[in-house]
């Protein structure tokens, strides 16, 4: 049980990272970041979830990463969506959206019995 | 790439990882600065919030690939520190693999290079030989199957109506002769299609093959020669090319030579010369028929293919109707049922060398199987004494996974080293596996199966040595990982840790696996020693002559150019070929070393095969009879033993006197008790050499003893021996008094020295012929299967020993106890035998039970004996039982010596 439960979030986790870093290239804090402001601090994404999340992607080749110079000077590893990642994120996307239409669905329908 | 580079630059990796960390933990930090925070409190804050540097660092190296690779090489390493503590182990379970993997390997390169390499031909699945089975006569051997042969004009009316084949090709394999102007040589000589050569897609070792522009009438005549007579004739002569020799008085230029994989078209052919002509090329009726070959086209099946030959060649015969039986039907064999099934070549006297490989493989895979269970047994003992370790690990946190990946490295690595001594065992074993493989192919051929120079550790059988390190790393690592997976190793902690019944569980499993190895190396020795009982029983067949000292001369049919379609029989029956056959066994009479010589017309052995239907006056029926034509000397070239009267004499052989000496057979069916002596036999529809056939009498004048004309294996024909000048015959025996062999060259001159045109087809020992038809193959799979059943006893003894060893010593507790209390050694050493007893008990059983069940896939290699042969049944379990409890004395002495004051301080 807890297992499962950890594997759906892990899977959440690496699309909503995708989603984020589809917007433009961006490093590990600006993710964070950016995370928490999209989903109104739902989520408070951990660094020891993030970083391996981010790692785990870039080996996947879904994310490649570059060293750039950041907003403030200083060197920043910036990750960037890579074609594979954007076919796999949109795969997920639709799965994920058919998944909670059908959660909704079942929710809505045990509300009216 | 990536992934590789980062493998090997770790502190780059380290470096950027804990830039990427920090410059999150800055950016943090900043921001609660820049948020009105004290940057003391900023610092607190983030660090808090961050949640420990190191710790996110080990995570997300976790996620990383190398990490997993380092894992794999500590557990490896950690394996292969485990095993030298423990050498004697180690080493056993090492010798124990590599027996399995090396005798699996040694098997499979036969397999494979037969199998999938033995024509080195390009896409050699789709190559198909067309047979055709008379089904008018179901024939006295059961077999009537034979390579379709056509004329070359039919060949392309195949060519041109079939829809299944991507080409076909013809072949005719001839003697010649060749000449230089100075030296004469005779070569084995395939004509072929000017296609064939492209058809095969074997490069050729220098210069070119035939090509199409060859088989153009007026086209420039050429050949190409085969390895083995560029080296043993020419010397490896590397200016060859373009030499000019007479090849049956014609003049060819020599454009390419063969390298020596290349045995397409003839197994023996020494030189390949195109046939000339084109699609408007007339039928040439007088002209032999060739062999062929074909490739489906792809996704063809044999199925489909055979239908739409059977078509076609039943459109040819009723233009043709002489050329094919009656009623037949033509099918498509595939080129390697062709090689290897029991129909291959062109006799029935192959044996089936295909079901032999299939069994073989059989055998090596349950000697592997022995040899897995063998390891994991010993893995399992070594991991009851290592439960104390696993329990420790596992309560510091190691998952049940991780204990299974530690159990499994360890003994891949037991498998890597296995694998390295197996392949240097395989090849050992594989240089003796040329040498013993069996001779195949007709009369006018026939050399040794496959490619000699394939054997080896070639990629194909390397790979196969690993895949199957990798399936005896699992099968045998499995048991103990599968024990410890599910084990719960809660008591172990507490202090159970070693004791009489702390494996109870185990101990089955342990049993088990003694019980399966018991009982495949029975079905193993079993499978051996019925081929070994059979193949003494065929050596042992009386022949009715004495092949020892005899060379076999036959005179090849010369058809090429014999353009006047006289038969050889008819050629040797006039009196010219009748004085030239005189004079030259007069010649070879004179040969030093030659003791008798006799003219005749078969292959004592495995002729004849038919014959006309004979009857003596006053009989009811008639009998197939075989005509043994042949001089009054056969009897002392042959050793044939008469039983009543005489054989031919001198004077009735040189007058052509119709008498007869009849077989025993015969003589039992006919006149049973009586004497035949001086009786009449009738001989329906006589063929002598000239073409009119009648019926013949023959004044009956002795009996001889049975000679076999089917090989060892089957029923012999009843038989009559008539004067060579009534039936015709163009062969030789020679009885000689020196290695038969030796003499071939010589008889080649004196045929020569009588007629510069004469061709010898074949010179060879007449015990050569005995050993490729009938011995080779059923010795050469014993010459397989016996050390593969000798490693397994091997392996059993070790596999019983260790166990029982193994037993001893968690039982030293008890024993010391038992002996404490007054138990008599003699008891300690009957509980120690009864319980190996037991096991060994119970895996003859079983094994007895599943060789009754699987011996009958062994039917085709066996003769003589039943599959389920109780006296091999009863042998082989007696032999096992004394071995078994052999290695069960050394572990039972040792328990007896047992000092109880020193077993009971072991607590």
């Amino acid at each position: 049980m807890p297992e499962s439960k950890q594997e759906l979030l892990r899977g959440t986790l690496d699309m909503l990272i995708l989603k984020v870093v589809a917007l433009g290239p961006s490093h590990g804090y600006a993710i964070a970041q950016r995370l928490q402001q999209i989903s109104k601090e739902f989520f408070q994404v951990h660094q020891g979830s993030l970083y391996p999340a981010l790692h785990r992607l870039e080996d996947k080749a879904w994310l490649q990463a570059e060293w750039k110079e950041s907003e403030t000077g200083r060197q920043a590893k910036f990750y960037s969506l890579t074609r594979k990642g954007r076919k796999h994120m949109n795969a997920e996307v639709i799965h994920w959206e058919r998944l909670s239409d059908a959660v909704a669905l079942i929710l809505r329908a045990e509300e009216e019995s | 790439m990536r992934r590789i580079r980062r493998l090997f630059h770790r502190s780059h990796t380290e470096k950027e990882l804990d830039q990427e960390l920090r410059f999150h933990l800055d950016r943090q930090i900043t921001d609660y600065v820049a948020a009105g925070i004290s940057p003391e409190e900023a610092r607190r804050r983030a660090k808090l919030e961050f949640g420990g540097l190191e710790r996110v660092k080990e995570e997300v190296r976790d996620t990383r690939w190398e990490t997993r690779v380092e894992i794999l090489l500590r557990d490896l390493r950690f394996g292969l520190r485990n095993l030298k503590k423990d050498r004697r182990f180690a080493l056993v379970a090492i010798f124990a693999l590599a027996l399995g993997i090396g005798a699996s390997t040694v098997v499979f390169s036969i397999f494979y290079n037969l199998f999938f390499n033995a024509f080195a031909a390009k896409d050699a699945n789709r190559l198909v030989v067309p047979v055709i089975q008379n089904t008018e006569n179901t024939g006295q051997l059961g077999s009537n199957l034979q390579p379709l042969t056509l004329h070359l004009a039919d060949l392309d009316a195949i060519r041109e109506q079939n829809r299944v084949f991507e080409n076909i090709v013809g072949y005719l394999v001839e003697m010649v002769l060749a000449g230089d102007g100075s030296q004469m040589y005779q070569f084995s000589s395939t004509r072929v299609t000017s296609d064939a050569f492209d058809f095969y897609g074997v490069a050729p070792l220098l210069g070119r093959g035939i090509v199409t522009e060859d088989g153009q009438p007026g086209a420039p005549p050429v050949f190409v020669m085969s390895y083995k007579t560029w080296k043993g004739v020419f010397h490896e002569d590397p200016k060859i090319l373009g030499k000019i020799l007479t090849i049956d008085g014609e003049p060819r230029t020599l454009v390419g030579v063969m390298p020596q994989l290349f045995q397409a078209y003839g197994l023996q052919a020494q030189i390949w010369i195109p046939v000339t002509r084109t699609r408007d090329t007339p039928r040439a009726d007088e002209e032999s028929t060739a062999a062929v070959l074909a490739r489906l086209k792809p996704g063809i099946t044999l199925g489909t293919a055979s239908a739409d030959l059977d078509v076609i060649v039943k459109r040819l015969a009723l233009l043709h109707p002489d050329d094919f039986p009656k009623h037949f039907t033509a099918r498509v064999q595939s080129a390697a049922d062709s090689l290897l099934g029991p129909q291959g070549g062109r006799t029935q006297f192959h044996s089936d060398m295909k079901h032999l490989l299939y069994d073989l493989l059989a055998a090596v895979a349950m000697l592997l199987l022995i040899a897995c269970s063998n390891v994991g047994n010993l893995l399992l003992a070594r991991a009851t004494v290592r439960e104390k370790e696993m329990a420790v690990r596992s309560a510091l946190g190691a998952t049940r996974g991780r204990l299974v990946r530690q159990l499994l490295a360890e003994s891949s690595v037991l498998a890597m080293a296995a694998c390295i001594v197996g392949c240097l065992f395989a090849w050992f074993g594989m240089k003796f596996v040329p040498a013993i493989l069996p001779r195949t192919g007709d009369l006018y051929g026939g050399g040794r199966l496959g490619t000699e120079s394939a054997f080896g550790l070639n990629p194909p059988v390397l790979f196969f040595a690993l895949g199957l390190t990798l399936l005896t790393t699992l099968i045998s690592g499995l048991a103990p990982a599968v024990r410890v997976a599910r084990a719960d190793l809660q008591p172990q902690l507490a202090g159970l840790g070693k004791g009489a019944n702390g494996g109870f569980r185990h101990g089955k499993l342990r049993a088990a696996l003694v019980i399966a190895e018991v009982a495949l190396a029975i079905v193993l020795l079993i499978g051996t020693g019925l081929m070994m009982r059979s193949f003494f029983l065929l050596t042992r067949v009386d022949l009715g002559f004495n092949p020892k000292n005899v060379l076999f001369v036959v005179f090849a049919p010369h058809t090429r150019h014999d353009k006047t379609s006289v038969s050889p029989l008819q050629k040797f029956a006039s009196p010219q070929g009748l004085a030239l056959l005189r004079d030259v066994a007069e010649r070879l009479k004179a040969l030093p070393g030659v003791a008798h010589v006799s003219i005749e017309n078969a292959m004592p052995g495995y002729s004849p095969s038919a014959g006309p239907k004979v009857t003596v006056p006053g009989a009811m029926h008639t009998e197939e009879a075989g005509i043994f034509a042949c001089d009054e000397n056969l009897v002392p070239t042959l050793e044939l033993r008469m039983i009543r009267g005489r054989w031919l004499s001198e004077r009735e052989v040189r007058t052509a006197q119709y008498v007869g000496v009849i077989s025993q057979r015969l003589a039992r069916d006919f006149f049973g008790e009586t004497n035949p002596v001086g009786q009449q036999i009738q001989v329906k529809a006589f063929k002598g050499p000239s073409d009119a056939t009648q019926d013949a009498e023959f004044q009956i004048v002795g009996v001889v003893q049975d000679v076999i004309s089917a090989g060892p294996q089957h029923p012999t024909m009843p038989m009559i021996f008539l004067p060579y000048t009534v039936r015709g015959g163009f062969l030789f025996l020679l009885k000689t008094t020196v290695e038969p062999a030796s003499l071939a060259h010589a008889v080649q001159e004196q045929v020569w020295a009588v007629d510069r045109n004469e061709i010898i087809a074949l010179s060879s020992p007449l015990e050569d012929f005995l050993e490729r038809f009938t011995y080779a193959t059923p010795e050469f799979g014993l010459l397989i299967a016996a050390p593969l059943a000798s490693i397994s006893l091997l392996l059993v003894i070790v596999g019983v020993f260790s166990v029982m060893a193994y037993t001893v010593s968690l039982q030293t507790q008890e024993i010391g106890i038992r002996m404490a209390l007054g138990a008599q050694r003699s008891s300690i050493l009957q509980m120690i035998l009864t319980k190996g007893a037991r096991l060994l008990v119970a895996g003859i059983l079983l094994g007895l039970f599943a060789s009754y069940g699987l011996t009958r896939f062994l039917a085709s290699q066996i003769w003589g004996v039943s599959a389920t042969d109780s006296w091999t049944f009863t042998a082989v379990a007696v032999l096992v039982v004394a071995v078994g409890l052999g290695a069960c004395l050394l572990p039972a002495r040792r328990a007896t010596r047992v000092d109880p004051l020193v077993a009971l301080r072991y607590e």
